[in-house]
């Protein structure tokens, strides 16, 4: 009987010391998070177009670098909608303004050190942004958003303390800390040459040395490598920044990115599918996008996209006559260019200002689509007709810098001859050479887009129709009201004040016709199942430390 | 004509394969040179016009060979597309014969110092990758049929030279030339009445390869984007376009126009080989 | 003629023929309706910023100084300044040539292995089905266009199959770094053969992975030339006496075929190989736009694009002087294989 009790009592022992040790082992298992990838592969079309130095860079993908290698003041939180709630301390802990609006005070984060050690604080505030506006690079950020035409100083209260101090009160101000353009430059690699600041001070791109080749620092990531032949990158690298002052966070979720290019969106739609990519971001084919959100293994991101508008060239004929501008305004056919070329998968845009944001109104509708018997009657008595006809050249760019340039061409010419009494050539370049035809201003009319800098509607206005912001554009139109208005809007903090501003702003662009507003699109990225991270909200910008893979 | 064509036919068809290859590959080019010619009458839609389906359509028995992505009718744009790359081919290969025969007749039949230093020329030209010097060419000279037609004949110039060279130097020693010559004829008549003659069946040969291979330069050169401009259909063009069309699945895009130009450069290919067995008999035969 | 003297002669005749090419690239550039910078600029709208280009790239001297310039450039290895950016263009070209010169070697190796194994097969079952078809083979893939033929393989082997990557030359950071013993550092550029001197095996088989498609499809589009020369020469060789007499001896078919005739057509496959090597080149323009492979073709296109005259004079010369480098060393080797054409 002993030896019976004994053994039953040992098997019970075994059999809760089995359980406890299945227990524990299934709930390790259960507990511990995936492991995350080290290195994450992210495949482009784009390439830099100048190079990685706020001063000069003003294009989508130069910025999305830069936004990896820097840091800024404030920051917008991710899934941002652009209200003033949305804005997150970066390098700058705290901030204020002055009643009068014309001085903002940022308390900045103590700590944070530069690659070699040295503190960052005040002074390398004032040298950034004293550099961008001194520098004033006719084809940066600092001129085309018009930073001197706000900013008059800015002052080291103290070490961590610094005052901007404005020419007079900027409803945007603080959507401007958070712009590529105000990222904050480490001074040791972005010196200043002569005795003042000069364009031959911009940090260029240079050969075998990556960390050299940009003036960033602070951020998530450094640049490990890249390397670049006759302005069409071939590799680039980033490696996570052991200095970052935000990596107690676990920022940057994914240690190592490694950025493949591709030629085309062809390329780069057979790469993400065959797995060649783990997140494949700009551009992609609308019918790519469409065969992708089917496909099992793939995950397609979106969010609020850029939009794109015709330019006519307004110094000479035939688009120097405002009636012209606007009988070509009634004539296109929004909805057919959405609908053939994009599968209903945009939006028409009958303002230069974005579906959605404050001061948005529908103003373009007045001169309506494929409106033609209101083109007729403006081309009337210019003297077209059937039988002498409008004629124009439309140009397009064929890099694929913006989704299917050639077929919205194709539509637009074919909506504007539908009218009977327009007749259009069609000529294209490539982006390059598209870029300096616009500087050339050999363009009678031209497609281009936009990505917001700032999320405010001045950002869609200043840059377009203000006589000095403007001048990118190379259209030549100018209206002191137009300016007055922008200057009003813009100085303005109340926001009725300010949507009543933009809606007559709104309806004086409908009455000078200078530029026309086709559609808004949406922004896509396609990545592997496994991919988490992606946001694509309102900013518009691509935030590179949040996305990872799990194994 | 016909007359004299069904006969010619007959005995071609008697030589055997090549012979065949002759035929069949007259055959297609003739059937594409055709359906170009008469394309305005027999494309169901203008293959211009954009929305006429709806956008990306798979081929269906309303559209046969699908839309593109704006809605194109690809039956029509097929049936209309080849005018390009034929008028591309033929004006290069006109051009090649315009000068390259006389040049080669001319420097072969003067000899001396002279020839030397031409056939230097052309063996440069000749050596050099056509694809590459025709882009330069058609870089200075701008878009356009009748350039990127230029820019291939200037590749294509030293082949005709070559060829027509080595056969007059080989007929220059035959006796009866020597006769001729002997004889005191002129120059010109010993050229037009005995040499050229010999000449015609391999320039028939060069021709025909120069025009497939023209077909398919006019294709590379509009894959780089120096095509012609965009709303006149082209097999070329709907090439390129339909390869950014391929990864989503819209396979018709790019698969006819594909496939016509293979056809087409097929056509001039088999008939440049079966004439070329024709006139070289081999051991074998 | 004995070989040493051949080789001067064919030398010295190399020199010419590269001057009449740098003279005919100068002369499509500057004489041909178009002004590099003219074109550049596409309208003279900028007269002020056209001049500075103008003095910047030494265009605006007179046309027999500049000819003086380019040619001797060319002899230093100065092949000018890009009009992007003014920065030296034989710089880039060096650095985007070995991505390409890979390419066509190996291009080249598929497309003679390929059409040399078919065109044996071919003729030794003359006129019969398997003959025919080969040879209908070799023709249609040279009439396909290189970049349809690569995006079909993209397509089954990258996509369907996913069994090779579909674009790109290899994943950067991942790139082999050639002999490096202590402080000597030695690389080709050649990803083959750097993997290969690194002693990193996977290096290796990761470059051949991505190298594998791009040649495939430049090879196949070639092979068939092969295919036809080493068919025609096969069969003229099987006849010879030689032939029928080693197969009287009871050699075994095999034997015969690869050992006696082979080696007859090997000359002439040889000198095929030089002159396809310009098909080659151009083939690859093609081949790397279709697969996003960085090298001197795909150069060579977005140069183009930007309307950069220098650079794109340049690449032209490049090639162009390749090309004769390349048939001027088949040619010698077949002078050194084979004594009769020195006579």
């Amino acid at each position: 009987m002993k030896d019976a009790k004994a053994v039953s009592k040992m098997v019970i022992v075994g059999v809760l010391i089995v359980v406890i040790v299945i227990a524990g082992v299934v709930g390790y298992y259960l507990t511990i998070p995936s492991k995350l990838k080290e290195t994450l592969i992210m495949g482009t079309t784009d390439s830099v177009e100048s190079c990685l130095d706020t001063a000069r860079a003003y294009d989508y993908f130069g910025l999305e670098i830069v936004q990896a290698l820097g840091s800024p003041l404030v920051a917008y939180k991710p899934g941002a909608t652009g209200v003033e709630s949305d804005f997150i301390p970066q390098l700058a802990t705290s901030w204020s303004v002055s009643d009068d609006g014309l001085h903002w005070t940022f308390n900045l984060r103590q700590g944070v050190k530069y690659d070699d050690g040295t503190e960052f604080n005040a002074t390398d505030v004032k040298y950034t942004f004293e550099r961008g506006m001194g520098i004033a690079d006719p084809d940066g950020s600092f001129v085309g958003i018009g930073y001197s035409d706000f900013i008059e100083s800015i002052t080291v209260v103290s070490t961590y303390v610094v005052e901007f101090n404005l020419k007079r009160p900027f409803g945007a101000f603080l959507s401007l800390m958070a712009y590529q353009g105000s990222y904050i430059v480490d001074p040791k690699y972005a010196p200043m040459h002569g005795t003042s600041w000069n364009v031959s001070d911009v940090v260029v791109y240079k050969d075998g040395d990556p960390r050299g080749s940009n003036p960033m620092g602070l951020g998530p990531y450094t640049l490990k490598s890249w390397t670049r032949v006759a302005g069409k990158d071939t590799e680039m690298s980033l490696q996570a920044n052991p200095n970052y002052w935000d990596a107690s966070s676990g920022y940057p979720k994914t240690k190592n990115i490694v950025i493949k290019f591709y030629a085309d969106s062809a390329d780069l739609a057979l790469a993400i599918t065959a797995g060649d990519v783990d997140v494949a971001y700009r551009q992609l084919a609308s019918t790519d996008i469409t065969s992708m959100k089917s496909n099992n293994n793939l995950k397609v991101w979106n969010g609020p996209g850029l939009i794109q508008y015709l330019c006519m060239q307004e110094k000479s004929l035939p688009f120097n006559n405002t009636k012209i501008r606007q009988a070509v305004a009634a004539a296109i056919n929004r909805t057919a260019l959405v609908q053939t070329v994009f599968q209903g998968d945009a939006e028409e845009l009958y303002s230069m200002i974005p579906i959605g944001m404050l001061g948005h109104t529908d103003a373009f509708k007045t001169l309506g689509d494929a409106n033609y018997s209101y083109t007729k009657q403006l081309l009337a008595p210019l003297g077209y007709n059937e039988n002498n006809k409008l004629v124009f050249t439309l140009w397009y760019e064929t890099s694929g810098h913006y989704p299917q340039s050639a077929q919205q061409a194709l539509v637009l010419k074919s909506s504007l001859e539908a009218s009977g009494v327009i007749s259009v050539y069609l000529e294209s370049r490539d982006w390059a050479a598209y870029r300096t035809a616009r500087q050339q201003e050999i363009m009678h009319s031209y497609i281009l887009g936009w990505y917001p800098d700032y999320i405010d509607p001045d950002d869609y206005i200043y840059p377009f129709v203000q006589s000095s912001g403007g001048s990118w554009l190379h259209q030549n139109y100018a209206n002191p009201t137009m300016d007055r208005l922008i200057e009003w809007a813009r100085g303005n903090t109340t926001e009725s004040a300010r949507a009543s501003l933009y809606g007559q702003i709104n309806d004086l662009m409908v009455q000078d016709c200078p530029i026309i507003p086709i559609y808004q699109g949406y922004a896509y990225a396609v990545s592997r199942t496994n991919v988490q991270g992606v946001y694509l909200d309102a900013t518009q910008t691509w935030r590179l430390w949040l996305i990872y893979a799990t194994e | 004509m016909l007359s004299h064509l069904l006969p010619g036919l007959a005995s071609l068809a008697k030589r055997g394969l090549a012979g065949w290859l002759v035929i069949f590959g007259g055959i297609l080019v003739s059937v594409v040179v055709v359906m170009t010619i008469v394309s305005p009458w027999i494309a169901p839609h203008d293959p211009s016009a954009i929305n006429v389906g709806q956008p990306l359509s798979p081929p269906s028995s309303q559209f046969p060979f699908g839309t593109d992505d704006v809605g194109r009718d690809m039956l029509s744009r097929i049936i209309s597309g080849g005018g390009i790359m034929l008028q591309v081919a033929i004006l290069s290969v006109i051009v090649c014969l315009m000068i390259g025969v006389p040049l080669g007749l001319f420097s072969s039949h003067t000899g001396g110092v002279i020839d030397r230093f031409v056939s230097l020329i052309m063996d440069s030209v000749y050596a050099f990758p056509g694809l590459i010097l025709a882009i330069a060419i058609a870089l200075v000279l701008g878009r356009g049929v009748i350039n990127m037609a230029l820019s291939i004949a200037v590749v294509y110039v030293p082949s005709y030279f070559r060829v027509i060279r080595s056969q007059v130097l080989s007929i220059k020693e035959m006796p009866y030339v020597e006769a001729a010559n002997a004889a005191g004829a002129r120059k010109r008549t010993v050229l037009s009445r005995y040499i050229l003659p010999n000449v015609v069946p391999s320039i028939a040969v060069v021709a025909t390869v120069n025009f497939a291979d023209a077909i398919l330069t006019a294709a590379g050169l509009t894959f780089i984007g120096m095509g012609v401009p965009v709303n006149v259909p082209d097999w070329g063009w709907d090439l390129t376009n339909g390869r950014r069309l391929l990864p989503s699945g819209a396979w018709w895009v790019i698969t006819f126009p594909g496939v016509m130009i293979i056809l087409l450069a097929l056509g001039f290919t088999l008939m440049g080989e079966g004439l070329s067995e024709l006139l070289s008999p081999r051991l074998e035969q | 003629m004995t070989l040493r003297t051949y080789i001067i002669s064919r030398i010295l005749l190399t020199i010419p023929m590269i001057f009449i090419l740098l003279t005919t690239v100068f002369l499509i550039l500057r004489v041909l309706p178009g002004d590099p910078v003219l074109l550049h600029f596409e309208k003279m709208e900028n007269p002020a910023a056209m001049a500075a280009m103008r003095a910047q790239l030494g265009l605006d001297k007179p046309l027999w100084a500049q000819y003086f310039d380019y040619v001797v450039g060319i002899f230093r290895g100065d092949l000018g300044k890009s009009m992007q950016d003014y920065s030296p263009v034989a710089q880039q070209i060096f650095s985007a040539f070995p991505a390409t010169l890979e390419l066509a070697i190996c291009s080249m190796i598929i497309a003679v292995l390929l059409g040399v194994f078919l065109g044996v097969e071919s003729s030794k079952a003359y006129n019969k089905p398997k003959d025919q078809v080969i040879r209908v083979f070799g023709i249609v893939t040279y009439a396909i266009p290189v970049f349809f033929l690569g995006m079909i393989l993209q397509l089954i082997f990258g996509v369907g199959l996913h069994w090779l990557p579909v674009g790109g030359r290899i994943s950067p950071t991942m790139e082999p770094t050639g002999l490096n013993i202590g402080n000597l550092h030695f690389s080709t550029g050649l990803f083959t053969i750097d993997s290969l001197l690194e002693g990193n095996i996977y290096k290796f088989v990761l470059t051949l992975k991505y190298l594998l498609l791009p040649s495939l499809t430049l090879g196949l589009v070639l092979c068939g030339i092969f295919i036809r020369l080493t068919r025609s020469n096969m069969l003229e060789t099987l006849r010879l006496d030689f032939v029928t007499a080693a197969k009287a001896r009871g050699l075994k078919e095999s034997t015969v075929t690869y050992s006696y005739a082979l080696r007859n057509a090997f000359l002439p496959v040889l000198t095929m190989m030089g002159l396809q090597f310009a098909m080659l080149l151009a083939g690859a323009v093609l081949t790397e736009t279709t697969f996003s492979w960085p090298g001197l073709g795909r150069y060579l296109v977005d140069r183009i694009n930007f309307r950069d005259y220098t650079a794109i004079q340049g690449t032209v010369v490049v090639f162009g002087i390749f090309v004769s480098i390349v048939s001027l060393a088949i040619d010698l080797l077949y002078a050194y294989l084979d004594p009769r054409i020195r006579l």
